[in-house]
Parts: structure tokens; sequence; C-alpha cells
């Protein structure tokens, strides 16, 4: 299996995985049914994680297909530009639905709202999503129907290229998302720390785990400034973020992603009180975690070294 | 000046500038990075719970945290030496790095001067001066990580900036 095929593996989760979600969740809200809807979020945000791997396997496809025969290459461009704009709003259907998660079952007002805010974005990203993957299948196939009603105007840059050339005329650009990349990876940390330590001991006198749970945004603010200023980089410059390495990368976001929907999903460290001890599972995932956000941070570091950046 | 280039030409110093193996200077790199994480995570977490995030954390806690904050303070101080050593002619003339080291030095002074208001027996809602510690806390970090960053750009023969 080579990357192109794992980008066109993963499409499957963002389209169909995502359309069941949706279609599962309509059928909770129609039917009140709040665990379904619960179920729902964990759908969408894990749908959100697993679309930032498959949005970057799309640029090693792009390589892989260069040089095929009967490749329409303007259509890659508008398969990349509609995939953008579906991207960032799965992203913040993901977002809003870890959000849900975060508050479940702290009735407020903004809990009500938000089951609405998600809906409207749910069914965005999924009409988007669906445009991305028509204009996506018929990348192979120009000659046909569904390739011809493609408008495309290639004298106009695309919505990724354009953003590349603002990233390239403007020399502030790069040097301040890196800066804001570390100061996200900061705060990312901290919460990694503090979190799982404390599931591993460290501190257990003082720190209940209701307290730690007061603590997990703080991280997501984090995760979501590296997301958006690793955005800057890689659509800028997506040539750049081939290869398995920063592939990797991307699946280890994902198994960070996996790590923490544990401990918002099971209730054994939820009994963790003061001076208590998590069970020995509790305490392998928390390790788990610190080694994840360490390995991400370790393949981001090297890929200058290990991967093809720079 | 003799002195810095004796250093920076020590076999030990070439190793790390020029070998091309993941221990030299990728590794010593990453452990400064990860350093950070420590110590920058911790702490600014520390200070957005002085300003009132996570208020059911107690502020005590962080006793119990900051000696990992420590590893991550010397881990940066041992490897922040090395990347002086191999580079020593060319940082110690850009005036990026003694704005790095200063923001650094105002950085621990500051969680010093906070720890010592906080860690008390008797624990109390934070003070107005210790909030004000707390944002000058978050401010020195961030100056550091901003002038550590762009160590890479200014100063450069190309010169980014």
């Amino acid at each position: 299996m080579n990357s192109g095929h794992v980008h066109l593996w993963l499409n499957h989760l963002p389209t169909i995985g995502f359309g069941i979600g949706l279609a599962l969740y309509v059928t909770a809200l129609l039917l009140k049914q709040a665990d379904l809807r619960r179920v729902c979020f964990v759908i969408f945000f894990l749908a959100a994680a697993f679309t930032i791997a498959t949005y970057v396997s799309g640029s090693d496809a792009r390589e892989q297909l260069k040089e095929t025969p009967g490749v329409s290459h303007p259509l890659m461009e508008a398969h990349e530009s509609a995939a953008l704009v579906a991207f960032v709003f799965m992203e913040i259907t993901g977002f809003f639905s870890w959000i849900g998660l975060w508050i479940w079952n702290r009735p407020t007002r903004f809990a009500h709202w938000n089951v609405g805010l998600i809906f409207i974005f749910a069914t965005l990203t999924f009409v988007l999503m669906a445009q991305a993957a028509y204009i996506g299948g018929a990348i192979r196939h120009p000659e046909t129907e569904a390739a011809q009603a493609v408008s495309l105007n290639p004298s106009v840059p695309t919505l990724p290229r354009a953003w590349g050339l603002f990233v390239q005329d403007h020399s502030w650009v790069w040097p301040a998302c890196e800066t804001i990349h570390f100061v996200g990876l900061c705060l990312l940390f901290g919460t990694v720390l503090i979190f799982n330590l404390r599931m591993l001991g460290i501190g257990k006198t003082m720190v209940s785990f209701a307290a730690l749970r007061q603590l997990l945004p703080l991280g997501m603010l984090g995760f979501t400034l590296n997301l958006l200023t690793g955005m800057m980089f890689f659509v800028a410059t997506p040539e750049q973020y081939t290869g398995s390495f920063f592939f990797l990368k991307m699946m280890l976001v994902v198994a960070g992603a996996l790590n923490l929907l544990y401990f918002m999903l099971s209730g054994s460290p939820e009994s963790v009180e003061y001076g208590g001890d998590a069970g020995i599972w509790t305490k392998v995932i928390a390790a788990s975690g610190i080694l994840i956000w360490t390995a991400v941070l370790f393949c981001g570091h090297m890929l200058p070294w290990l991967g093809n950046s720079f | 000046m003799d002195f810095l280039v004796k250093i920076q030409e020590s076999g030990f110093c070439q190793w790390v500038r020029e070998a091309d193996s993941l221990f030299a200077f990728p590794g010593i790199l990453l452990l400064h990075t990860i350093g950070m994480g420590l110590v920058v995570g911790i702490n600014a977490t520390f200070d957005l719970r002085i300003l009132g995030f996570a208020p059911a954390l107690r502020l005590r806690a962080f006793e119990k945290f900051f000696p990992v904050m420590w590893v991550g303070f010397w881990i940066n101080a041992i490897t922040g030496s090395i990347l002086l050593a191999v580079n020593a002619t060319k940082l110690t003339h850009n005036p990026d790095f003694y704005i790095k080291l200063a923001f650094i030095a105002l950085a621990v002074i500051n969680v010093q001067v906070l720890k010592r208001q906080v860690f008390v027996p008797a624990e109390t809602a934070p003070t107005t001066k210790v909030k004000i510690l707390a944002v000058t806390s978050m401010i020195f970090w961030l100056g550091a990580i901003t002038s550590g960053r762009l160590l890479a750009y200014v100063g450069r023969s190309s010169g980014v900036l």
C-alpha cells in the first residue's frame, strides 16, 4: 500500500463515517436521545481528528499522481481547495463536539445552544465534504461529465495557492506562526503533564480528578493554536510535508485524541478523589498520553532531518 | 574572543555542529524544546490558575509539579550552554540572544517571588500583587520564546528581518 492509497482509504472517514454520524445525530435530535447525541459528539470529534491525517495525506497522493497520464491537474487544485474549506468546517464541528463532551451533564444555556450549533456546522461540513469528494473522484476521470461540471479558471489562484503566496510574500508570517506554534506547544504540554502526572500519582493528595478536568480546555487551546499555525505551514508549502515521517506525526495526533477521549468518557478516573490512586489501566493510558505528545514533538522537531522539510 | 573561538572549535563542539547524527545538534535542540515545554508549560498553567482558570485545582498542588519544572530548567541550562558553545562567536554578537537571556532571568526571578507568595500554609485567594506577578510571568516567558525562536532569523547573514 503506497501513500496514495492511504489517502483514498482515509477519505472514507470524513465522508461516509461523518455522514453516518450526521444521520445518527439527526435521529438523536428527533427522538430526543441524549446518549445517542453523546455518541455523535464522539464520532464528530474522532472524524475531525482523522480528517487532519486525511487532509495532509493528500499532498502525498498528489506527488504520486504527478507523472501519471490521464490525470487532471486543475481538478487536483480544485479538489485541494474544496477539501481545505471542508476541513475548516470539519475542525469547527469537532471543536464544538469536544466542548459538548466536556460540558456533558452540566445543563447550561450554552450546552443547549451548542447542540444546534453542532447541527448547523455538521450539515455544512457534510455538504462541503461531499463536494470535495466529488471533485476528488473526478481527478482520475477528467473525461466524464462529472469532471466537466466542475468549473475551473486556471488564471485565478485557488484558495490554498493564494494562501501560499500570502505566506511567501510576507516574511514575518512564518516566524510569527513558528513562535505561536511554540506557545501552543507549551500550553498543550503543561496540561498533558499535570493531568497525566497526577494520574500516575504525583501530587495526588492535592488534586482530585474534578480539578484536572477543568484544565482540559487549556490543553485544547494549545492544540487549536498549533492546528491553526500548523495549517499555515502546510497549506503554504504542502510539498514540504510529504512522506511517512510527517504522516506519522499526524497519526500520533490522532492517537492523542483517542487518549484524551478515554479520560473524557471513562467513569473510572472520575472517581479519583484527593489522595486516591487511579487504576492500573488508567495509569497506563496516562503514561501513554505523555509518551504520545512527546513523540508528536519529536516528529515535528525532526522533520528537517528525518522528513522532507526545509 | 580567542577563548570563544577555542571553545567553538573544540572536538566536542565540532561534533555537535557537524556530525551526521541525530544525537548531535538535532538531539540537543530537541531536548531544549522539551525542556521549554516542561518549564513554560507548568509555569504558564500556574500563572493562569492564579488568574482564576481551573479554580478547583488547589494552588499549592503546584508545589508538587514544580520539581518537574526545574528538571526542565536544568535540561535547558545544560543544552542551552552547549548550543551557545557551538555557536559562541555568532551568538555573543547577536543582541537578540541577550534579550532572550534577560527574559529568562526575569521569568526565573518572577517565579521565585511568586512561589514565596503563594506556597504558604494558609492558602488565601490571590492578591492583586500576586495576579500582577502572574501576568508579568507570562509576558516574560512569551518574550523568551519569541526572542528564542527569532534567533534563527536575526543576525543571519541573509537576514530575514
